[in-house]
């Protein structure tokens, strides 16, 4: 009984499907050991650093659900921040310009997100433009039409959008038989919920839908799928109509988070996004990736500028310095494994298998 | 009617801008049955199938399954009516694993959930009936042709079918493979599915079917029972000309006295080929036998420097040479037509006369670029030398047919006028007229004093066209033959590994 | 019949008319528009069409190289990237420490070769790394560029040490902001990059070859073209050309700009070669219907500065337009046409 689970135990860690995924983490685990001996002495083992890496980090994580699902299908969406920057001067200019009530202003700019993804999802499913275009597209698009609001940064002035980024939960010890807040105070907010809410949904549709499964197919080989009577079209709608879902709820993390609209905000954002969702494991030629991957992809991302703020002597900029060495580092190992051994078919299989 | 029959198509028409795909095509399939369905290429056999799985849409006629009439709109409603299809490639997603495979799109679900369990277990049973014995939740691209073929039957069979399409199953599979895969079909054949069985090879058909159904151009020509017609009948069926004009070809003579051209000292890739020694004179005719993967095109591969030769040494002429790159075998005048035309020959989105300068091009050198007189001179030269099928040398050559492209790629090696041309597998996949033609140039360029080596699946054409046969098997060079007295019983013995003197 | 189908299946045809439509507006709304005169103190020529084709000259130099990695069917995503690092470095080289050399003004610290010759050959490495990743490590295009679009920032702000300095340095402005044969410099330079790649590409063999690799790389190599090396000249050349770029850009305003020096440049360098007819999947691509491209991504902003729309919100406009050549360029769009035009051309010859 106990060699099978053994057996179980390689098999799993053997499986190449998995490899990627266990690298992020072992990878993300030693920066976090290294940390903890460097800066173990100036808190960067408290719980508060921890919970800081998700409160200040939840929007990219947010949008990196919907990046892995379209990564996986082999597409990719430059758009994120754009919308995620378009929404953010919705609920702004919503808000505080225009006084309409924030829950409108958030559901109207979910909708405005989806139908920009679907629009998108439209391009790339029906017209065969590649991904990559059709979302520069949009991006513009989106840009444009937040630079047509309004070019200053607009602050968010409304009661419950500060009562929604004002909500904190407390991490608590018993002390004395009473609860206290740990010291240093350490919380979550509004966005870490959403962010890990997000990573559940992703993970439940990914694995335990059948809407899950054709989106993996799809990326392992598009005309497969359509010859297995899976419907890939409806799928890759569906997948780049939640990533604008993604995106626009990303958009209101973000205007929780800075409680301003601004046209340039989010600037570069999509490539943190792509990147957290690279370094999480995700296959840029699709067909490989897990959530919970993608999840320690935005810590590992998250973790490496917190070293260098309690470094303190180095330029912030050597944070985008590693950050593409940490894309350069899992791509190399995606090519590894995608072309090495553990992935490697008998010469005479290729043929069979590759794309016209 | 036939209480047996499963599926009728009846005057089945489809209209291509500018052809007539199929024109009045009648069909039926009976329970129980391997129905071969047979034509060249472009003859309409897969538009056939196509229109069967909803692909592509019919302008008359019509599809009766099990007495009721039927329109399928795509292959999934094909599917759910109970015609599936295994497709010539390999058409499964191998970054999945087997049992998904097998089930995805309409995988057991519990509780609104996926149910892996239940996945992973009817998987097993499944394979298990077709005695594959894997692991099921390993990705399929951990295994080989044969296994995927499997599964992608397994998936075909278990959505209760009742007309199962095989096309080109046995293309990239070995013999050992083809007989699993036989006892297969004769397993499902006896519980009752109709089977439509798509294949180039004739041995096959006569092993396996029991009707044959053979399309010519988009029209029907005849439906034959299997034990009632002869092979020769067939093929003069199939291609409509006179058989003498096809088997009319004489053998380029034996130079006895020609100088040495290429000698191969214990050549060898480690696991893929190793030690292989051959030597091959000007003007000779040089065969390479053996199964799918015994070593005969990662043998032509080496020598070109498409993979690098790990042991042994090469000379060309009697001068030892280092080929490392494709570009070094080219300039000592080597050419080399590969055996997956559409991954490494042709380059679809350019002209045919492109095409044909590309590796004259690569010789001469980035530097010395040929003028647009010279390359249209060139395309036209051999346009009418190899009797390609075109308007004008400006067409894409992924326009063309098979045969022709083909031809395009012949004609690419020819301008570069080699000593020594590689050709392994030309014949493969292009319709019996064409291939007759590849044949005739192959042992005209012979006579004129080329050395060819020639690689091919097909026996008969082997025997026929070579001076000498090399026999290939497991990565070793099994035996040698001389091309004038050897029969395709020698060639079988030495492949099955059974002992023969060297007759060479 | 057929030289007048051939025209107008012709891409660069369709770019060229646009661009003249485009023109047209534009003088119709501003009767002086294509007014050009002569300046008499300061030798140049000034006008709309003038500083239209000054202003594209950062895009048209990068998309010459954009339009080979496209026909690769690749894309590059760090030229913006490497738009700042060029400026960033070059103005290292003319300031070196600002700590000790506070105030801007018309002196070099390094000889002025040095400030041209290092950046490009820094651009030129950096090009020289996407082109090793994609040509001998087979990384896609997209995620290979990407590396240094993250990091070429970084790296150009640690040249700087974050800070942004300016220069009075006169003959680093000539290169953005002097005038030869009474036309703008960077037009001058605009022209001698496109003559000599042009030349480079269609006097050899060297595009026939893009081409070839681009459409089939594994039977390109069996032809006897080393892929790898083709892959690796393109990417090269396109670092050295944004590198051209990346002078011309931090001349003209005479500072660097780690953080905004050539923004969204990689997007209109694509804009432009797909308005130029170059198909993104790769394959055959067009230089000169590149420069129209070009030309016409730098007519539309001009007019839509002339409509008082901001800058940013061009964005907006350069996503319609492309929103319409790429649904034009579409293969479904394409078939859908040709089907209709078969049925026309039916229903015509049954009138007849």
């Amino acid at each position: 009984m106990a060699k099978k689970k053994s057996n179980k135990l390689i098999n799993f860690v053997t499986n190449p499907k998995y490899i990627m995924v266990l690298a992020t983490i072992g990878i993300f685990l030693a920066i976090y050991l290294f940390g903890a001996i460097l800066y173990g002495d100036k808190g960067f083992t408290k719980l508060r650093t921890f919970a800081m890496l998700f409160v200040d980090n939840a929007y990219i994580g947010i949008s990196a659900v919907g990046m892995t699902m379209v990564l996986i299908t082999g597409g990719i969406d430059l758009s994120v921040a754009a919308v995620a920057s378009l929404t953010g001067m919705f609920i702004a200019y919503g808000t505080t310009v225009l006084n309409i009530h924030p829950v409108i202003c958030m559901v109207f700019s979910i909708l405005v997100g989806i139908l920009l993804g679907l629009g998108m999802g439209a391009l790339v499913t029906y017209l065969k433009i590649p991904p990559f275009v059709a979302t520069l597209t949009g991006m513009f698009l989106a840009r444009g039409v937040c630079s047509l609001i309004s070019r200053d940064s607009i602050s968010i002035d409304n009661e419950l959008i500060d009562k929604m980024a004002g909500w904190k939960m407390y991490f608590m010890t018993l002390k004395n038989g009473e609860w206290v807040k740990i010291k240093p105070v350490a919380y979550i907010n509004l966005n870490v919920v959403m962010f890990i809410v997000m990573i559940l949904i992703g993970t439940y549709i990914l694995q335990k839908t059948r809407f899950g499964r054709n989106v993996y197919a799809i990326g392992g080989n598009e005309q497969s799928a359509r010859l297995m009577g899976l419907p890939v079209d409806k799928t890759k709608m569906m997948v780049y109509a939640f990533n604008g879902f993604c995106s626009a709820l990303a958009g209101i993390a973000y205007s929780l988070y800075v409680k301003s609209g601004w046209n340039l905000a989010l600037q570069g954002g999509e490539l943190d996004v792509i990147s957290a969702a690279v370094i999480g494991g995700v296959l840029l030629s699709g067909g490989v990736g897990y959530m919970v991957g993608t999840f320690f992809g935005v810590l590992l991302k998250a973790v490496i500028p917190c070293l260098i703020t309690f470094n303190g002597t180095l330029s912030s900029w050597w944070g985008k310095i590693i950050t593409g060495l940490l894309v350069l580092l899992f791509v190399a190992l995606q090519q590894i494994v995608m072309h090495g051994n553990l992935f490697k078919k008998k010469k005479k299989t290729a043929p069979a298998t590759k794309k016209e | 009617m036939d209480r047996d029959v499963i599926l009728t198509m009846r005057g089945i028409e489809i209209q291509f801008p500018g052809v007539k795909a199929l024109d009045g095509v009648d069909f039926t399939l009976r329970r129980g049955e391997v129905h071969a369905l047979l034509g060249e290429n472009g003859a309409g056999k897969s538009t056939l199938i196509k229109c069967l799985t909803g692909v592509n849409k019919m302008d008359a006629g019509k599809i009766e399954l099990e007495g009721k009439e039927i329109r399928p709109t795509d292959p999934k409603n094909a599917m759910d009516m109970g015609i599936s299809t295994v497709f010539q490639e390999i058409n499964l997603c191998d970054n999945l694993s087997v049992a998904e495979n097998i089930f995805i799109g309409r995988q057991p679900m519990k509780r609104g959930q996926i149910d892996w369990k239940e996945i992973n277990r009817r998987s097993n049973e499944l394979l298990e009936r077709f005695h594959v014995h894997i692991d099921v939740t390993r990705p399929l691209s951990q295994f080989s042709t044969a296994i995927q073929q499997m599964v992608s039957i397994a998936r075909a069979v278990d959505v209760d079918a009742k007309v199962l399409i095989l096309d080109e199953p046995t293309s990239s599979l070995d013999s050992d493979e083809v007989k699993k895969l036989f006892d297969v079909m004769r397993d499902l054949k006896a519980q009752g599915i109709g089977i439509i069985f798509i294949t180039h090879f004739l041995d096959q058909v006569f092993e396996m079917s029991d009707r044959m159904t053979v399309l010519r151009n988009g029209k029907l020509v005849g439906i034959y029972n299997a034990n009632e017609i002869t092979k020769l009948e067939l093929v003069s069926s199939m291609i409509g000309k006179d058989l003498d004009q096809i088997f009319d070809l004489k053998r380029a003579a034996q130079k006895e006295d020609a100088a040495m051209m290429l000698e191969a000292n214990h050549i060898g890739v480690p696991g893929k080929v190793e030690d292989i020694s051959f030597g091959q004179k000007k003007g000779e005719l040089l065969g390479f036998a053996g199964l799918l993967g015994s070593g005969r095109t990662e043998t032509a591969e080496m020598i070109f420097g498409v993979t690098k030769m790990a042991n042994g040494d090469l000379k060309i002429a009697g001068i030892p040479v280092k080929i490392g790159e494709p570009m070094d075998a080219i300039n000592h005048k080597i050419a080399f037509c590969p055996e997956d035309r559409k991954r490494d020959g042709i380059i679809g989105d350019l002209t045919i006369r492109e095409n044909i300068a590309l590796a004259l091009q690569a010789r001469r050198g980035m530097m010395k670029p040929m003028s647009r007189k010279e390359q249209d001179e060139l395309a036209d030269k051999y346009i009418k030398l190899l009797a390609i099928a075109t308007p004008d040398a400006e067409k894409k050559i992924k326009e063309l047919s098979g045969g022709n492209q083909q031809k395009v790629i012949l004609a690419r090696w020819m301008a570069t006028d080699p000593d020594l041309l590689i050709l392994d597998e030309p014949t493969r996949g292009i319709d019996v007229g064409a291939k007759a033609e590849i044949q005739r140039l192959m042992l005209q360029m012979c006579e004129e004093g080329m050395s060819i080596i020639f690689i091919s699946s097909e026996l008969d054409e082997i025997i026929r066209c070579s001076n000498r046969i090399i026999v290939m098997r497991d990565g070793k060079k099994a035996g040698e033959l001389n091309g004038e007295n050897c029969t395709q019983a020698d060639i079988m013995r030495i492949i099955a590994g059974e002992k023969v003197g060297e007759t060479a | 019949m057929k030289s007048k189908e051939s025209i107008f299946k012709n891409k660069l045809t369709w770019a060229v008319i646009a661009e003249l439509l485009i023109l047209a507006v534009a003088g119709i709304l501003e009767p002086g528009f294509f007014s050009i005169e002569y300046n008499q103190t300061t030798g140049m020529l000034y006008g709309s069409l003038i500083d239209i084709i000054n202003r594209s000259a950062e895009i048209t130099i990068i998309a010459m190289g954009m339009t080979m990695v496209i026909a690769l069917g690749g894309t590059d995503i760090s030229v913006g990237a490497l738009v700042a690092v060029a400026g960033a470095f070059a103005l290292k080289f003319l300031r070196w420490d600002v700590t000790l050399y506070p105030t801007p003004g018309d002196y070099t610290v390094y000889p002025f070769i040095l400030v041209i010759v290092v950046p490009l050959i820094i651009c030129t490495l950096m090009g020289l790394f996407n082109g090793v990743l994609i040509g001998k490590f087979k990384l896609q295009p997209i995620i290979a560029t990407l590396i240094l679009m993250v990091a070429g920032r970084g790296i150009a702000q640690i040249a700087t040490n974050g800070k942004q300095f300016t220069t009075g340095y006169t003959p680093y402005r000539f290169i953005g902001q002097g005038s030869l044969f009474a036309l703008p410099f960077p037009i001058i330079i605009t022209i001698v990059v496109c003559v000599c790649v042009m030349i480079f590409v269609r006097k050899t063999a060297f595009g026939t070859f893009v081409e070839s690799v681009g459409v089939n790389p594994n039977a390109s190599r069996v032809t006897g073209l080393k892929s790898d090396r083709i892959i690796m000249i393109v990417y090269t050349l396109t670092g050295f050309l944004s590198g051209i770029a990346g002078l011309i850009y931090s001349s003209r305003i005479s500072s660097c700009d780690s953080n905004n020096a050539g923004v969204n440049y990689e997007m209109d360098a694509i804009l432009a070669v797909v308005l130029g007819g170059t198909s993104m999947t790769g394959g055959k691509f067009s230089l000169t219907g590149t420069i129209v491209g070009s030309i016409i991504i730098r007519t539309i902003t001009t007019l839509v500065y002339y409509f008082g729309i901001t800058s940013e919100s061009i964005m907006a406009f350069k996503a319609a337009i492309i929103l319409v050549v790429i649904v034009i360029q579409s293969e479904p769009f394409g078939k859908w046409m040709a089907t209709r035009n078969a049925r026309k051309q039916k229903a015509g010859e049954l009138r007849g």
